[in-house]
């Protein structure tokens, strides 16, 4: 420890520096040899990644500088890893990353050929390959059932550094999943925490997740997730963002597959100058799909929410039904909501729609409320977490979804 | 059961093309500052006008093209073999009689004005660069209204247009609004005084007749307070074997209480890149409304704008886009609300046959110190063949509690049980498509005014043709 803290003295601790990559290699000499090499490929691929351009569709509407890794120019230290919780993990391999590399590292042979979901942050995917040292995997066999919620708890870093973390999801055919994916921070000290996860689900496997990000409010998340729907699979997906100061999601699901399904829903709940920024693809390649996607943001203060949706239908995937909603209440004169939904259609016999809508709270609603003697800060609330209901009620059991609608009344809570 | 079809529409029934032995004024090939002191020249301009056009020629220079989002289609635009300047050195005549036959051949064979003029309050026709002909009802005049070109504009009423000219668009606006601004020839200056309300609406044809030709018209239109316009305009191109440029600026300026409602009806043969910039400043209790036909050309950019600036103005626009084989008809809205209580609306139908792309790009904006704003927009969009396809891009930004905005969009085809329904009637299915599409956009198209309503049916069937079957 003494050692290393000796290390951050030197600029050679910013993981930008040139020859930062030989000191993390050194510290991670007992990976295999592919890793490394896919390591130093990734690096070689960020360097040479064109300049930044001024005015990138991809970062439209989003303060770009507020997700700079100029605050947190170091890696983290500690060593807190991301827990793993289940009841039943029989057959189910759920191991955190390092593990994975030292006792099987042939389940993540895949990881150089996967393809790179280009949402805007090119950059930080390629930095996160570089600099994973947490993260976890996790691979249901074939016909795997299961009750039990798989659990993971993943740390946002202290003390201004930043963590990298890549997670792998693998279902094999007919298997049924569900994950609580936890996101939060160390302590009450800012720091970025990057994230990655690529997720494979093969044929007619159901996957349920429920991403849950508690940052604290000085922190930066950054998210990527790049989904692959084979034939027949599902995908539930719902996204609960409470915490950090900004965070950018971008969620890119592919379905390759027929009568694949895809289902996308998000929360954000906005006070004072967070800022979520949000970036979706729903690319159909197959026919026969169907993808849903509901993005919903009340910002309280001076809160702001970016939402980027696109929904691509290549010609081959015909008789796709692919919709998009996105949903703002705006409680705040200083609060803002920017929406970008769009559709790329290239085949005919598809049923395809987006809507957006941005408003406040129903003057009748509220009157409705008041007048029952409720105050008007409550009043908000209830509407507020109506509002959410939509998205949370699909969450099937009930001691975390009693769990969120607290969490959701606490952060409101801290508003006033 | 809709099969995709390569049958290329008979471009021929359209065809106007009239060849034109000389032109006495010929700005040559290319651009450069010495064409643009050439164009002024022989428009005789004021000092500040050639001082302006050198001003916005160094802009467009600078500026990049704006693939970064747009059509790479664009790179393919060779600004060193356009002309820039081509008059047969007419002076807008003011009776049908005086224009050079040739010319008025052309715009018999279109069969516009002799039939039209009965019924419309002026007209002005645009042959290459500048207008050939030009004629306003007396009564009119009278009143007050002005209906000149942007020369007699800005040279005889400076008073009035020169304080608006290039006020709405700026030349740094993009590329072509400072390329337009550098070499602009030809369109109307509008002016109506208070109170002044035009019963019947005023009206423009636009028309290249030479290859390589770039056409360059500007418009101001000054509606002051109180007065009410409507202004159409239709465009037209014989079909040559290199492409074309059209890049018009338009600028609306509906002062106080006054509406302006503008038509245009875009038909250019397909292989014309329209790249036009439209804007309208819409102070208080003023309505500006754009309607915009797209149906013609090879690639047209195209996003009509409002700029809500005062208290309780609306803007509009209604938008049909029809994208066939080898066309991209990227049309949209901007709504800038500047001021509180302001409204806006949006309604926009594509329809993509063949290989057609049709895309939407809009943007609403809505700052937070605003009470009250109000935007509604609609996208629907049309595909006829497999291939064909579609894109939706709104940009919507909005902050404060006290606004609120809708946007829906949705994509579908033409239904085979509807087809089949009216095939089981007796109609042939090239006649049941054809229903389908008209009724699909017929809410917009009744907005029209009579004569483009009918004139747009036509069209709509025309481009219908072999597209079944």
């Amino acid at each position: 420890m003494s050692s290393s803290s000796q290390i951050s003295e030197s600029p050679k601790s910013n993981f930008l520096s040139s020859d930062f990559l030989d000191v993390f290699l050194e510290k991670r000499s007992w990976e295999p040899g592919w890793l490394v090499d896919f390591r130093k490929e990734s690096w070689e691929k960020y360097l040479d990644l064109p300049k930044e351009r001024l005015k990138d569709e991809n970062w439209r509407f989003s303060p770009r500088s507020r997700f700079g890794y100029s605050n947190f120019p170091e890696l983290t230290k500690s060593e807190r890893e991301s827990t793993l919780n289940c009841d039943d993990t029989s057959n189910v391999f759920f191991e955190s990353l390092n593990q994975t590399i030292l006792d099987s590292p042939s389940i993540l042979s895949d990881l150089p050929n996967l393809t790179e979901p280009n949402l805007g942050s090119i950059s930080n995917l390629l930095l996160c390959r570089t600099f994973a040292e947490n993260g976890f995997v996790i691979k249901a066999p074939k016909q795997f059932q299961s009750n039990s919620i798989f659990k993971t708890t993943n740390f946002a870093p202290q003390n201004n550094k930043s963590r990298f973390q890549q997670n792998f999801i693998f279902l094999e055919p007919h298997s049924e999943l569900t994950l609580l994916e936890w996101y939060e921070s160390e302590d009450n000290s800012s720091g970025l925490l990057s994230n990655t996860s690529n997720i494979f689900l093969s044929e007619n496997s159901i996957f349920n997740r429920v991403v849950i990000q508690k940052l604290n409010h000085e922190s930066t998340f950054l998210h990527h997730e790049n989904i692959e729907l084979q034939k027949g699979s599902q995908f539930n997906n719902i996204i609960v963002q409470l915490g950090s100061s900004q965070s950018r999601i971008e969620s890119k699901g592919s379905i390759f597959g027929e009568g694949a399904e895809f289902n996308n829903s998000s929360i954000c709940l906005g006070i004072h100058k967070q800022l979520f920024d949000q970036r979706t693809i729903q690319h159909h390649s197959s026919p026969n799909s169907n993808s849903n996607l509901l993005f919903k943001n009340a910002l309280l203060d001076e809160a702001k929410s970016v939402f980027s949706g696109m929904i691509k239908v290549d010609p081959e995937a015909q008789n796709t039904d692919a919709f998009q909603t996105n949903r703002n209440l705006l409680l705040s004169n200083e609060a803002e909501a920017d929406s970008l939904p769009g559709l790329e259609i290239l085949a005919n016999e598809v049923k395809c729609s987006h809507g957006a809508t941005t408003s406040k709270i129903d003057d009748q609603e509220l009157f409705y409320l008041l007048s029952r003697g409720i105050p008007k800060r409550t009043c908000e609330k209830l509407v507020v977490l109506g509002f959410f209901d939509e998205v949370i009620s699909k969450i099937k059991n009930d001691d975390l979804l009693n769990q969120l609608r607290n969490e959701i009344s606490a952060h409101f809570d801290t508003t006033i | 059961m809709i099969k995709p079809s390569n049958i290329e529409i008979d471009r021929e029934k359209g065809n106007f093309h009239y060849p034109t032995s000389s032109y006495a004024f010929d700005a040559g090939i290319g651009l450069s500052a010495e064409v643009i002191k050439y164009i002024s020249e022989v428009k005789n301009e004021e000092n500040w006008v050639l001082d302006h056009r050198l001003k916005a020629l160094s802009i467009f220079e600078k500026k990049p093209m704006p693939t970064h989002w747009a059509s790479k289609d664009l790179e393919n635009i060779d600004f060193d073999v356009i002309r820039y300047y081509l008059a047969q050195g007419q002076q807008p005549s003011r009776t049908w009689d005086e224009v050079p036959d040739d010319i008025k051949e052309t715009f018999e064979r279109l069969g516009i004005p002799e039939q039209e003029r009965k019924f419309l309050a002026g007209v002005e026709a645009q042959f290459d660069s500048e207008a050939a002909y030009s004629r306003m009802k007396e009564d009119l005049e009278k009143e007050g209204v002005i209906f000149v070109g942007p020369t007699e504009g800005l040279k005889d009423h400076p008073e009035i247009f020169r304080k608006w000219f290039g006020k709405v668009i700026p030349s740094s606006d993009n590329k072509f609004s400072a390329l337009n601004s550098a070499v602009f020839s030809g369109g109307s200056f509008i002016y109506v005084p208070p109170g002044v309300k035009l019963a019947q609406p005023l009206q423009a044809y636009f028309r290249i007749n030479a290859e390589n030709f770039g056409q360059f018209e500007r418009t101001l239109i000054i509606a002051d307070e109180g007065s009410e316009i409507t202004y159409m305009e239709g465009c037209t191109a014989p079909k040559f074997e290199t492409s074309t440029l059209h890049s018009a600026v338009v600028e609306l300026v509906a002062l106080k209480g006054s509406k302006i409602q503008y038509i245009t009806v875009q038909n250019w043969s397909n292989n014309v890149y329209n790249l036009v910039t439209k804007r309208a400043i819409a102070e208080e209790n003023a309505e500006v409304r754009w309607i915009d036909c797209n149906i013609g050309s090879k690639l047209t950019m195209k996003y009509p704008g409002v700029v809500l600036k005062g208290r309780k103005s609306r803007g509009e626009v209604l938008s049909i886009a029809l994208a066939n084989d080898g066309q991209h008809q990227d049309t949209g809205a901007k709504m800038i609300h500047s001021a509180s209580e302001t409204s806006s609306n949006v309604i926009a139908k594509s329809i993509s046959i063949g290989n057609g792309r049709s895309s939407y790009r809009g943007l609403v904006q809505i700052p937070g110190h605003l009470k009250n704003c109000k935007n509604n927009t609609e996208c629907d969009a049309l595909l006829i063949n497999s291939e064909s396809q579609t894109d939706t891009y709104p940009a919507i930004a909005v902050k404060g509690d006290d606004n609120s905005v809708q946007h829906e969009a949705s994509v579908s085809k033409v239904s085979a049980e509807q087809i089949f329904y009216m095939q089981q009637r007796g109609l042939s299915e090239a006649e049941a498509m054809s229903m389908y599409v008209n009724g699909f956009v017929n809410d917009l198209i009744r907005e029209f005014p009579m004569e483009y309503s009918v004139e747009l049916k036509r069209l709509i069937d025309l481009e219908m043709e072999g597209s079944v079957g």
